[in-house]
């Protein structure tokens, strides 16, 4: 299509065909730039994660570190800490991505309601995804406060007994899944909504036609034309939950104990805070194992709807 | 529909606009009062709601006793510089998926996309390990470059998608008068999806902004802190300083509610296109 604007290859002199290159080779230069940074900072340290992980290599250690084999995998597999940390990483996965897609189709539907003025509610579902997460975990720390909290507050004026929210491993645990779901819901409202703006009034103009309640204009129109959104933003949701860190280390530090330690905390500790990095990164390929599991299984049954 | 449904109608459609409203702005809402309360107010029960009394004393002494302008300009620095780094890593790449003669081009922008699946903490021990070998930790570069790889994918689908839309005949059009395929691009794809460039730079500045992990563990040192790790790790002498926390929270979320504020079309669009953050 374009090619017959250029003039003929061979006769072009150098500067111009550096400023005028073929498509393939510029193809080729574009992409070189991502193409690099992915080697860099994707590829290169997977690599050298999985690597690491057959060495006892720590910070300090001055000599070369000894291969160990699947030592670390031997002990990783008999620390509790891990299991520990690995079982905390599920279930928050399956409650924040579970509460975060009630909450967030139950804004998306709010939200969806025909406004005069729209900025308010869309802002209202922007802000808490533009919060960075260790923000949220922070203000959510301060509401669950024992003494100076507002949930208390809240307890104590309906006349319940106040809790001491982040000092008890199950409170601490229902308070930071709270905070997530908070955090997470208006990012899948936001895609929600934009799935239900794209659903043809005509088709709820039929059903009601036929005589359908507003609870099977829902189920038989609204879900089933919904479901592409859904299950995007049940993957993505899904992947940044099994990667939780910011919310938990900003509003418990994993406490108390390790009751709401997440892998990703365990293995920045284990390879930032202590320097055994062989360890670590064991602890990262499983974690990168399990996390690309959950991927494929996703991806399988998309594929096979 | 009588008159009386209508009412009840409206009442709720206000009632619906009030819980969305009040869930997304409440936290925020807290802190800003939070920030004009004197300290000691902070520290009373019953707590108070509406500041008792209105101070600014916090907003001073966050700067005063705490080195909140240094992780300010580090956040501006990283953000800023990661911002237009990635955009033009992005357009190149999406420039080339979108309108050159590419063999895979699919798989090339599912490889991109794909590598925003793998967990960030399991990249930050080699990272880590390898900023620490070649002796980038605690400078600028070392957020800056993961923070483009981090924002590529997102930013990457927006542009493809935009360059996509703008119609071929205007570059033809370009490089008959005799404009090269450089020239084409910049003078004439790139106005056209600027509001895509636009778009994918918020993304970008946001994903750079909000960044936690990454900005912990590798700029830990006081003077290389973002806002997010600064705030966090704030220390009072005796009891946490929620007083200067919550003004130092204000300070740190007003340019990005600001920057969405105004834009907020335009990001929910490049989200539902891109849907990757979350």
């Amino acid at each position: 299509m374009t090619t017959d604007a250029r003039p003929p290859r061979g006769r072009t002199p150098l500067l111009e065909r550096l400023a005028d290159p073929g498509e393939r080779v510029l193809a080729l230069v574009l992409l070189a730039p991502a193409a690099l940074l992915l080697a860099l900072i994707v590829v290169y340290p997977i690599g050298r994660l999985v690597y690491n992980s057959f060495f006892d290599l720590r910070l300090s250690g001055g000599q070369a570190a000894p291969f160990v084999a699947f030592d670390n995998y031997v002990l990783a597999l008999q620390d509790r800490e891990f299991w520990g940390a690995l079982a905390n990483t599920a279930l928050i996965t399956v409650i924040t991505v579970a509460g975060a897609l009630v909450v967030g189709l139950g804004l998306a539907l709010l939200a969806n309601l025909p406004f005069r003025v729209r900025w308010p509610v869309r802002l209202a579902l922007l802000l808490p995804w533009a919060m960075p997460l260790a923000f949220a975990g922070l203000i959510f720390a301060w509401f669950f406060n024992t003494e100076y909290g507002v949930v208390n507050d809240w307890l104590l004026r309906l006349g319940l007994y106040p809790r001491q929210w982040l000092l008890q491993p199950g409170t601490a645990f229902a308070a930071v899944c709270f905070a997530i779901i908070w955090k997470s819901s208006s990012f899948i409202g936001l895609i929600l909504l934009a799935g239900l703006q794209m659903i043809p009034r005509s088709l709820y103009e039929a059903a009601e036609v036929d005589g359908a309640t507003r609870w099977q204009q829902f189920r038989q129109v609204t879900l089933p034309l919904l479901m592409p959104s859904i299950v995007v933003a049940l993957i993505f949701r899904t992947i940044t939950a099994l990667q939780t860190f910011d919310i938990p280390y900003t509003m418990t530090k994993g406490g108390p104990g390790h009751a709401t330690q997440t892998l990703a905390m365990l293995i920045h500790a284990t390879t930032i805070d202590y320097g055994d990095i062989g360890y670590g990164s064991t602890l990262a390929v499983l974690m990168f194992v399990v996390s690309m599991t959950v991927t494929a299984l996703y991806l399988r049954q998309i594929r096979r709807d | 529909m009588t008159s009386e449904s209508l009412f009840t109608a409206g009442r709720l459609r206000l009632v619906a606009a009030a819980i969305v409203v009040l869930n997304g702005f409440f936290p925020a809402a807290w802190i800003l009062l939070t920030s004009f309360k004197p300290q000691l107010e902070l520290v009373r029960k019953p707590i108070t709601y509406w500041p008792r009394e209105f101070t600014a004393q916090n907003y001073v002494q966050v700067f005063v006793e705490q080195p909140l302008a240094t992780y300010l300009l580090n956040s501006v620095v990283v953000a800023a510089a990661s911002t237009v780094l990635t955009l033009f890593v992005a357009a190149g790449a999406a420039y080339a998926i979108a309108r050159l003669r590419l063999r895979h081009r699919d798989l090339i922008l599912s490889a991109i996309i794909a590598s925003s699946t793998f967990p960030l903490v399991t990249l930050l021990v080699p990272i880590f390990e390898t900023m620490r070998a070649v002796g980038l930790l605690n400078t600028y570069p070392a957020l800056i470059l993961p923070y483009i790889v981090l924002s590529l994918p997102v930013c990457t689908l927006v542009l493809v998608s935009f360059f996509q839309s703008i119609p071929r005949d205007l570059e033809n059009a370009a490089m008959i008068d005799g404009a090269t395929r450089f020239g084409a691009l910049w003078h004439v794809v790139i106005p056209l999806a600027a509001p895509g460039v636009f778009t994918a730079g918020i993304l970008a500045f946001v994903n750079a902004w909000d960044e936690f992990l990454l900005a912990l563990s590798l700029n830990s040192a006081a003077r290389m802190r973002t806002l997010p790790v600064g705030i966090a790790l704030y220390q009072g002498e005796f009891t946490f300083p929620w007083h200067i926390i919550a003004a130092a929270l204000v300070i740190a979320i007003v340019p990005i509610a600001v920057l969405i504020a105004l834009f907020q079309e335009r990001v929910v669009g490049g989200l539902t296109a891109g849907g990757m953050k979350g």
